[in-house]
């Protein structure tokens, strides 16, 4: 293992950052606390910032009235206004604390940590499909949300943040939070063709896990660096000193990982005994395997024989009896039969049995088909629970076809085959006779095989006794049962019992265990999931690492970032001058792909570390202030900006550092000095020095997201529904879910009232965005957005005017003040916080007798002020 | 569109002031121009306007438009590339023979297939490309490639772009419109015209000709019965009351002045959208030209190719129409995602039967829409690209149909000094990779091509994300002298 120890090149590194003429970039200087200018303002924030202005001739703002202050409080906190009486309390609260007791109130409150996790899953690229081709959505990436939220209402202190984020599941295995925030890594799109359906080996599938492990490298460097480490995927970054070696080393950190459901349990007792239990397992397994090669070697001719004939008896009496559909003429036409199974149940496993006929043991067995489960006959509604329809699958011969499923419920369980089977002979077939077979057909719920079941089909030939629907279900070793098949079995017995009787007593005892060990592992409570950046263990294609015990797959650099050019092997690393020491990680020989991690983590949040507490009390104030006192805030390289106030910024990140990394310190002192509290209006001679505001004379007036224009409108129009946490809502229907699942918004119901949640909970699909939120800015999740969109379109003002959901919200919100006395002052008090003015009164009045209270609702919702904070 | 304009205050204050808001609207209407970032193009443009054809799922050059006379001998003899290949679903067959006859066409002589005949009549406006290149065999990543040039999401598409540099030259329509498949999108779904990091005005706005609300949006639902044409008439007035107000008293945001005008701008697309969507001005020459049945036609539940002639060409109709009328850039969509039935161009399983009805109604749209820019004088201004994910194999898979080939495909363009009748890069004999390997054409080729021709130097509409400035051709492309007149 090379690991940088020479000082010299350290040295060598950081001299890489100077310039020509400026000295060392701002971003790669020892983060210190400097020294206080001058002044006699209070809270740091005003001495550096009002010092800058007096050297520029800057006059600052005057400080905004409180019913501002409250609304533009109520939105950077929480994300939406506060209750009208809350308003008016604080309008008329004179005493001194009134300001602080608010933020405090705002900070307590669990609507701040919906707020500010919807700000770091912008950043983090949050999304909860996959993106790409076969788009699908993933049904635990929600967990992570959840997270967040309970992270910012705790306050967690900021380096378990990153901590568990990148390393979590390794340093609290036994915490909820460990285990889930590692969705961090995993947050991103996925190609799902690249990985499920293509091999590791083949150069798609390189070209996929490449690109998977650059955006999660991507993610952790933009986000907790600021550093655009991804530039040197192909060649050295052209101007910050990161060579493509510390690229790829950064890619071996995640080198074992892939994104996958991750199972765990939260209670440490149960996780340690599914792990033991799960061990135990694998040890009997062993054995088993062992004792019955033994077996296998004792056998004589004999035994070989008398099995044989065995065999054929029992598929004899067994799979000769089937279902058969009608022949088609072609090969792609679709048949489908399916079971009742009398009530809707838990659907574990489907078994699926080919006929036996003409010598083929799988006579009859779709080459391509699908497995769905649903509560209605007609499968209006379904769940696909097995999608064989893009490839042959392999012929199941005389065994079972096992479709595994993970929760679906449902009442009917149908087969539909898509590509039919016929007589082959070399693989050719030898006729156009297209038909569908099955012998049996086995439903397994909670274990349990189900019985009395009933079966129907698109169509059957039904020629009894062979062929028939009901000889679906008539049991493996049903019909035509001949006698000779238990006195075979008895002699088989015996004479194997003479040759291997010992190894024959063991194996049953082992097995026996086994089905004990079973039984424990069924009867712990179900393992929780989520999605995560995890070593997968999986099968088929997308094996990920699980099989090789997680050993990370070997890193190298790429040519030109081409999976078919690979250079020189690499160690797990990361940029070399930002933390003082190594730059490649010290691990033992037999590390784990954990360690790699851990070891990043570390970094990143080692209190020398340049970047990491720049890059966050800069997003903070970027959200505070709708400008960082860096502009570019996922860049600090030579490419992004300069800090407007270099000190201002250290003496925040080493106070946030030194401090504990609290948010909310953080948030207090921004939020109560009074550059934060001046007004929004603009200043002509300021404006000549400095019009875009860089050295905050003033506040700046903001846009709303989508999340808030969306959360103040349900708010306001009286249907919020607070229901914290859990799966997101869904405003779409899925249709054709088993490719590219067809996300269909506007055949959501506006009234369903559990879309009626904060938009925090909305469902994120990628390929697929909601039109109403994306006119609106919404942050596109395959984009890390470190600073939302400020468009103006037109395309957004119909968005406002006639999306179905705002339509509905207007005629809520009629209903809401209606039979008011006052119902345009009702209508602006709770929409935007204040009196309407005497021409609102006349405006909207007339238009509101002319045309109806939910009319009028409509325009408010449209009018500038409510989509505007100043 | 955009509202990157001047403020309204600064007009009235240049005209004198005193106008009222409505009535400075529509004289604001007609003049103003929402401003490309370029302000001016970079060279004097050949053209004006872009229609991409994009056949998603992957379709056939081979049976279509490059014939390879090596594959008629040899069908059904073992394949042999002469090297490993890695084929997507490992269709490496024998060699098949195209599926449809070969005819040669028009002046220049060139043959295409019969299902693509009708484009025989304007072959010598097209120039070919038969030794396009990709970077993979993967239905998403090539999607995004062609589409955006980035094999990843994440990036604008084209017409993003083309709107981001150019400008609108009507902000009463969008300036990047996307006719979808009306079965579905193609792989990626609106990811492929997202406006990414560049401005959301430059976003593609999907468009679905003939469909109770062709623009999301842009009516309110049915279901809105307290709604009605008084209510928005004075809905519009009194917003741009009130909002005015608002403006006024927070003087220099122009954000707030956007807004207003965003308002109106809005209120006029109601009007242009749908006149510029209806089909029935047309006259029945044209509508028959183009393909068309009857509005109101049923079709059989199998893929057939009246009805495929009937779509494409509604939309290379509609197409038309809205260049007309200042829409620069519109992209149509052939062919869903990947399901079954196939309704795209992926035939893993049989050329012949989704490429026959798809090719034969794209080929008469196309056809049609060529001839019709012509007659109007507006082929010269406007670029036509057919285009796709990436070409099929010369070997079979299964019995009848193709596998992926990535390695070579074809693109063709027209119009917009593109020059006719030629063929600029040839296949190898079998159609399995360049005939020159060393010297592919790529898609940053085509569209740095595309760009020099609306007048943009490719090289330089950039836009700086994650600290590079990113740009369409990513640090590729090459202007191809040989396909412009």
């Amino acid at each position: 293992m090379s690991v940088v120890k020479n000082a010299g090149f350290i040295w060598l590194l950081t001299w890489l950052w100077v310039g020509a003429d400026e000295g060392v970039w701002w971003s790669m200087r020892d983060l210190k606390r400097p020294s206080l200018p001058a002044g006699t303002e209070e809270n740091v924030i005003d001495r550096f910032v009002r010092a800058e202005q007096r050297e520029l001739g800057l006059e600052p703002g005057k400080e905004a009235d409180r019913r501002t202050l409250a609304r533009r409080l109520a939105y950077n906190l929480w994300g939406m206004p506060l209750e009208q009486e809350r308003v008016e309390v604080f309008v008329r609260d004179e005493r001194p604390e009134a300001y602080r007791d608010l933020v405090d109130e705002l900070l307590d409150s669990p609507r701040y940590g919906e707020r500010w996790a919807r700000h770091w899953m912008d950043v983090v690229h949050f999304g909860e499909s996959h993106g790409y081709d076969k788009d699908k959505p993933r049904e635990n990436a929600w967990p992570y949300r959840d997270y967040l939220i309970r992270s910012f209402n705790e306050d967690k202190p900021y380096a378990r943040f990153v901590r568990e984020q990148v390393a979590g599941d390794v340093l609290w295995p036994g915490s909820e939070d460990g285990m889930v925030a590692p969705g961090f890594l995993s947050s991103g799109p996925w190609d799902f063709i690249g990985h499920a359906e293509v091999p590791e080996e083949k150069i798609d599938g390189k070209v996929a896990r490449h690109l998977d492990r650059d955006d999660m490298v991507t993610v952790t460097m933009n986000t907790f660096c600021s550093l655009t480490v991804q530039c040197a995927q192909c060649h050295d970054h052209k101007v910050d000193p990161v060579t493509m070696k510390d690229y790829y080393s950064l890619q071996a950190v995640f080198a074992a990982l892939d994104r996958a459901d991750r199972e765990y349990d939260l209670d440490p007792k149960v996780a340690e005994t599914r792990k033991s239990l799960k061990d135990e397992r694998r040890e009997l397994k062993g054995r088993i395997d062992e004792v019955s090669k033994a077996i296998e070697k004792a056998k004589t001719d004999e035994i070989r024989e008398l099995e044989n004939e065995l065999a054929d008896v029992v598929n004899g009496r067994s799979n000769r009896f089937g279902y058969h559909s009608e022949v088609a003429a072609s090969q792609d036409v679709v048949k489908w039969v399916q079971v009742d199974l009398g009530e809707s149940v838990l659907v574990d496993e489907v078994r699926l049995f080919g006929a036996s006929e003409y010598g083929f043991e799988d006579f009859g067995f779709p080459h391509r088909f699908r497995v769905e489960v649903s509560d209605q006959g007609d499968f209006s509604a379904k769940v696909v629970i097995g999608d064989f329809t893009e490839a042959d699958v392999k012929r199941p011969g005389a065994g079972a076809f096992v479709v595994k499923s993970e929760e679906a419920k449902g009442r009917y369980v149908r087969v539909v085959a898509t590509k039919l089977w016929s007589r082959r002979h070399a693989g050719q077939p030898m006729s156009e006779d297209w038909i569908f077979a099955l012998s049996e057909m086995e439903v397994i719920s909670k274990g349990q095989k189900r019985a009395g079941m009933k079966v129907s089909s698109l169509d059957s030939i039904q020629a009894m006794p062979r062929w028939g629907r009901a000889n679906l279900v008539d049991g493996v070793s049903g019909k035509g049962a001949t006698k000779s098949a238990g006195d075979l079995e008895l002699r088989l017995e015996k004479i194997l019992g003479k040759v291997a009787g010992d190894s024959l007593v063991r194996r049953t005892a082992l097995e026996e265990d086994l089905g004990k060990v079973d039984r424990l592992i069924s009867e712990l409570p179900r393992p929780r999931k989520s999605f995560a950046g995890t070593v997968h263990h999986g099968s088929g294609n997308f094996k990920g690492r699980g099989g090789v015990g997680g050993k990370p797959r070997e890193i190298r650099v790429l040519d030109r970032g081409s999976v078919t050019q690979p250079g020189e092997l690499v160690v797990p690393g990361t940029v070399p001058g930002i933390v003082p020491g190594t730059a490649r990680f010290e691990l033992d020989e037999d590390h784990s792909e954990g360690d790699r991690r851990v070891a990043l983590a570390e970094w990143i949040v080692h209190p020398e570390n340049k970047l990491t507490w720049r890059s966050i009390v800069n997003r903070v104030w970027q959200t505070h202030f709708g400008q960082g006192l860096v502009a570019t805030p996922s860049d600090f390289g030579r490419i992004g900006e300069k800090p407007s106030h270099p000190d201002l910024l250290d003496w925040l990140a080493v106070e946030f550092r030194d401090g504990g990394g609290s948010m909310k310190g953080l948030h207090r002192l921004i939020l109560t000095s009074e550059t934060y509290r001046q007004s929004s209006v603009g200043d002509e001679k300021n404006e000549q020095t400095d019009a875009f505001n860089r050295f905050f004379w003033r506040q700046n007036r903001r846009r709303l997201e989508a999340e808030a224009v969306r959360d103040t409108v349900l708010l306001v129009s009286g249907m919020m529904n607070f229901k914290m946490g859990g799966p997101s809502f869904r405003d779409f229907v899925i249709e054709r879910p088993e490719h590219s699942p067809h996300y269909q918004y506007h055949k959501a119901d506006p009234d369903d009232v559990s879309t009626h949640r904060r938009s925090v909970y909305r469902f994120l699909v990628r390929s697929q965005p909601q039109p109403f939120m994306e006119a609106l800015d919404c942050a596109d999740p395959s984009l890390l957005v470190e600073k939302r969109g400020d468009t103006t379109t037109s395309l957004q003002a119909l968005a406002m005017l006639n999306n179905a959901f705002m339509i509905r919200m207007a005629e809520n919100f009629a209903k809401r003040v209606e039979g008011e006395e006052d119902v345009v002052g009702k209508v602006i008090a709770l929409a935007l916080g204040r009196a309407a003015t005497d021409e609102e009164e006349k405006l909207l009045g007339k238009y509101l007798a002319d045309h109806g209270i939910a009319a009028m609702c409509r325009v408010v919702f449209n009018l500038s002020e409510f989509s505007y904070v100043d | 569109m955009s509202i990157e304009m001047e403020s309204r205050r600064d007009f009235l204050c240049r005209s004198g002031g005193g106008l009222g808001g409505i009535a400075l609207a529509s004289m604001l209407g007609e003049n103003l121009r929402a401003e490309g970032i370029l302000g001016e193009p970079h060279h004097r443009p050949k053209a004006k306007r872009v229609i991409q054809l994009f056949m998603g799922g992957a379709a056939s050059h081979l049976d279509l438009f490059d014939f390879k006379p090596e594959l008629v001998k040899r069908h059904g003899e073992k394949s042999d590339f002469g090297e490993h290949v890695e084929a997507f679903q490992n269709g490496l067959g024998p060699w098949k023979k195209p599926v449809w006859e070969f005819s040669r066409h028009g002046g220049c002589g060139k043959l295409l297939g019969e299902t693509v005949a009708p484009l025989g009549e304007v072959v010598d406006e097209m120039a070919f490309v038969h030794n396009m290149v990709g970077t993979t065999g993967v239905h998403s990543q090539a999607t995004y490639l062609q589409a955006t040039g980035f094999d990843r999401p994440g990036f604008p598409g084209m017409g993003s772009w083309v709107s981001y540099g150019l400008g609108s030259m009507n902000e009463n329509l969008p300036t990047f419109v996307v006719l979808p498949d009306r079965r579905g999108f193609a792989s990626n779904g609106p990811k492929n015209w997202s406006s990414s990091f560049l401005p959301a005005v430059n976003q593609g706005t999907i468009i679905r000709p003939g469909t109770p609300e062709p623009v999301t949006h842009l009516f309110p639902p049915k279901s809105a019965k307290f709604l009605n044409s008084g209510t928005e008439r004075d809905a519009v007035d009194l917003l741009t009351k009130l909002n005015g107000k608002y403006a006024s008293q927070r003087g220099g945001d122009s954000r707030l002045e956007a807004r207003i005008q965003s308002y109106e701008l809005a209120a006029r697309m109601q009007m242009a959208a749908p006149e510029a969507l209806d089909l029935s001005k047309e006259p029945g020459y044209i509508r028959e030209m183009y393909g068309l049945s009857p509005d109101g036609t049923s079709w059989p539940k199998e893929i057939n190719w009246k009805e495929e002639a009937d779509y494409f060409g509604r939309k290379c109709l509609s197409a038309r129409r809205l260049l007309e009328r200042g829409v620069k850039f519109v992209q149509i969509w052939s062919g869903n995602d990947n399901g079954f039935p196939r309704r795209n161009w992926d035939s893993h399983e049989d050329i012949e039967r989704e490429h026959g009805p798809l090719s034969r109604g794209m080929a008469i749209g196309a056809a049609a829409l060529i001839k019709d820019l012509k007659q109007r004088g507006m082929l010269e201004d406007t670029i036509i690209l057919w285009t796709t994910e990436f070409g099929r194999m010369p070997s079979t898979q299964g019995t009848k149909g193709r596998d992926h080939n990535p390695f070579v495909f074809t693109n063709w363009l027209a119009g917009g000094g593109i020059k006719g009748g030629v063929t600029s890069g040839e296949s190898d004999e079998f159609g399995y990779k360049p005939a020159d390997r060393r010297n592919p054409t790529e898609v940053y080729d085509i569209h740095a091509t595309i760009l020099h021709l609306l007048g943009i130097d490719h090289k330089k509409l950039t836009f700086r994300k994650d600290s590079i400035d990113r740009r369409l051709t990513d640090v590729h492309g090459k202007v191809l002298a040989n396909l412009i007149g």
